[in-house]
């Protein structure tokens, strides 16, 4: 599943999939702004057919608190 | 139809250049929220059409200032085309709350204000700007404080706000510049819990869902391609499984599903009486098939519940040819370009072959299953049209009249024994309020035979008629088939001793009558009778307009420099004598 992660991350922010790693994050991928986060969750939420709560969302600083909580909707990273 | 994600368009969106296209187009999206990602999936869906789109997207909720103010962007970017996005909550501001804390009375007056607010706001636009205006109309709240008590309650909140979306939609009815966007619509198709999304809106104001920005980009598509000129006017129909169920070779002539008492048969059904409404509001319809014609054409014609007949069919090509082939005949008989064409066919190896060979057919990506073939249908935003005018709805019975020409041709073995046969009277006549819709569609529409593919709106039009330095005439051709309609459009601007044909253009369906020739011959009398020297036609070169260039030097037009020029002191009238030409008051 972290590469299916990797890979729709590579897409909304669209970055090469090998610059993503644990600690990225708004600081280190330029097109991560508000609107490409809300992208982002849209993309997942189709992806793996879940739905973020507001807490959630706001919560993610970083790709492994994208993980942390997509763990918490059982998905598998 | 199952839009791609935002985020898709968004890239997609980065790689578009400029210089890849032909046709650019400037459009602006103002509104009273966030609307990040339309105008990318915008310009994506633009490129899809071969158009490059410039988009201005306006400020966060400051579309009041940039329409009032005269020198904001919105102004400066000098859009075709203007979308204003409103929504209810910001138009209601604190009363989609607490509604009822003001009287009935007040609550009406706060409608008022707000609609004269709005008309008011579009019509500095429409008069400051050239471009076209759509705004969208307004979502009546499903939810009120009151309860199932809100009906009861005189002018409450759902009241508000239908009678705001009637006062806009009466106040533009007669606008040619404005449309109302029937936004509510969207909403309902989609519905109100997907299109809005709370954490969305607390996150970014966002009142249209990001997953539902690609859809609400397609509707607004439905105004852009009209305005530009690149809807679609022929829709071209496979049979077996597309118009009825099976296979009439081999399920035969009682055997295939085109029935009320059958689920299969009545998803056919249902289909093609949405294909006649279109049909019979302008839109061309022929057949391709694989078939024996006999078999086919006996379901056409005596099937008890088809709903298509022969006579509404320009054209019907079943055989065993090649469906490029086909098509390619369709589009020559029917006289329209294929990029006017939509192609149905349930057949997917069909389908990808057409995609291959000829692109520029729109090929739909028909579902599996028939009772998906409607929404697919009605899903399409490529028939629409700014205007439908009386040439549209009876366009049917006019390549119902041209089929009946053609066989007159290739049964007479002389052209201009043909010619006088069809007994072609020309009539010309100015514009008017009654021609002035049809001669701007004309413009926005004709493709080959068209000098310089100058598009005008209608209000260009009345201008142009009001300026005594220019004539702008219109020709309507009749027949002993039939009255073609208005079908040809010329625009002359008188310089001095030299006249410059602006716009001269014909409808396909027309050319090759020596109808150009009557017209021109037309313009050279009037020229003459104001000791005109000479007439000169630029010709502004497209992918399609061939056609009329050749004309020309047929004519006896020639070319100096970079314009053909007509002497007129040379001119004998001798082509045109199988026409009767006549000026209409």
């Amino acid at each position: 599943m972290t590469s299916k992660l990797y890979e729709i991350l590579s897409q909304v922010f669209d970055i090469d999939i090998s610059l993503i790693n644990d600690q990225s994050s708004p600081e280190t991928i330029e097109n991560w702004d508000s609107f490409h986060g809300l992208a982002l969750i849209d993309a997942l939420e189709m992806e793996f057919n879940i739905q973020f709560s507001i807490s959630e969302i706001t919560d993610v600083k970083t790709v492994a608190d994208i993980k942390k909580h997509l763990k918490n909707h059982s998905i598998e990273i | 139809m199952l839009e791609e994600k935002l985020s898709y368009f968004i890239n997609e969106s980065k790689k578009l250049k400029e210089s890849d296209f032909e046709k650019v187009s400037r459009i602006a999206v103002i509104g009273s929220f966030t609307l990040n990602g339309l105008a990318e999936t915008l310009q994506v869906k633009c490129a899809k059409s071969n158009i490059f789109s410039h988009i201005f997207s306006g400020g966060y909720n400051r579309y009041n200032e940039e329409i009032l103010n005269s020198n904001s962007d919105l102004y400066s970017f000098n859009p075709e085309i203007c979308f204003l996005i409103l929504d209810t909550r910001t138009i209601l501001e604190d009363l989609f709350y607490s509604t009822y804390d003001v009287t009935e009375n007040d609550r009406r007056i706060f409608v008022n204000k707000k609609f004269e607010e709005i008309s008011n706001l579009i019509k500095f636009y429409t008069n400051k700007s050239k471009s076209k205006i759509i705004f969208s109309n307004f979502v009546p709240p499903t939810y009120s404080s009151y309860g199932i008590f809100e009906s009861k309650i005189e002018y409450g909140l759902q009241e508000m706000i239908h009678d705001l979306n009637q006062k806009l939609s009466n106040e533009f009815k007669n606008d040619p510049l404005t449309f109302l966007y029937n936004f509510n619509g969207f909403v309902t198709n989609h519905g109100l819990n997907t299109v809005f999304d709370y954490r969305q809106y607390y996150l970014g104001d966002v009142k249209i869902s990001l997953e539902k920005i690609p859809y609400l980009a397609n509707e607004l598509m439905g105004y852009v391609k009209p305005i530009l000129g690149i809807n679609k006017k022929c829709i071209v129909l496979d049979l077996d499984n597309t118009l009825w169920g099976g296979i009439i070779g081999e399920d035969g002539f009682n055997g295939i599903k085109l029935g009320h008492n059958d689920p299969i048969g009545k998803s056919f059904i249902e289909f093609q009486k949405h294909l006649l409404s279109l049909h019979k509001r302008g839109i061309i319809l022929a057949v391709n098939s694989k078939n024996n014609y006999e078999d086919a054409m006996k379901v056409i014609k005596e099937h008890p519940n088809m709903i298509l007949r022969e006579e509404n069919f320009a054209c019907l090509k079943i055989n065993w040819n090649d469906k490029s082939r086909n098509l390619r005949e369709i589009s020559q008989e029917v006289n329209i370009g294929l990029d006017s064409i939509v192609f149905f066919d349930d057949d997917k190896v069909n389908r990808d072959f057409i995609i291959s060979v000829l692109p520029e057919v729109l090929t739909v990506e028909m579902p599996k299953d028939p009772s998906q073939y409607v929404p697919t249908l009605l899903e399409l935003t490529d028939f629409n049209v700014l205007k439908i005018t009386e040439e549209d709805k009876s366009r049917g019975k006019m390549y119902r009249e041209q089929r009946k020409r053609t066989e007159l041709e290739k049964s007479t073995n002389d052209f201009d024994e043909y010619l006088k046969q069809l007994n072609i009277k020309l009539f010309i006549k100015n514009a008017d309020e009654f021609t002035i819709p049809r001669i701007s569609q004309l413009t926005l529409k004709t493709n080959q035979f068209n000098l310089t593919t100058k598009r005008y709106q209608e209000e260009d039009i009345r201008n142009f008629s009001q300026d005594d330095k220019k004539i702008i005439g219109c020709a309507r051709v009749e027949d002993k088939f039939g009255d073609n309609g208005i079908t040809g459009v010329f625009i002359v601007d008188k310089n001095n001793k030299e006249w410059i044909i602006d716009t001269f253009l014909l409808s396909c369906r027309i050319i090759g009558r020596g109808i150009e020739q009557g017209i021109i011959n037309y313009i050279i009398s009037l020229a003459k009778k104001e000791n005109v020297s000479k007439l000169t036609a630029n010709f502004i070169p497209t992918k399609k307009n061939q056609p009329a260039e050749s004309f020309l030097p047929s004519f006896g037009f020639k070319k100096l420099n970079d314009q053909w020029v007509y002497q007129i002191e040379n001119h004998i009238d001798s082509t045109t004598s199988h026409l009767h030409i006549s000026k209409e008051e």
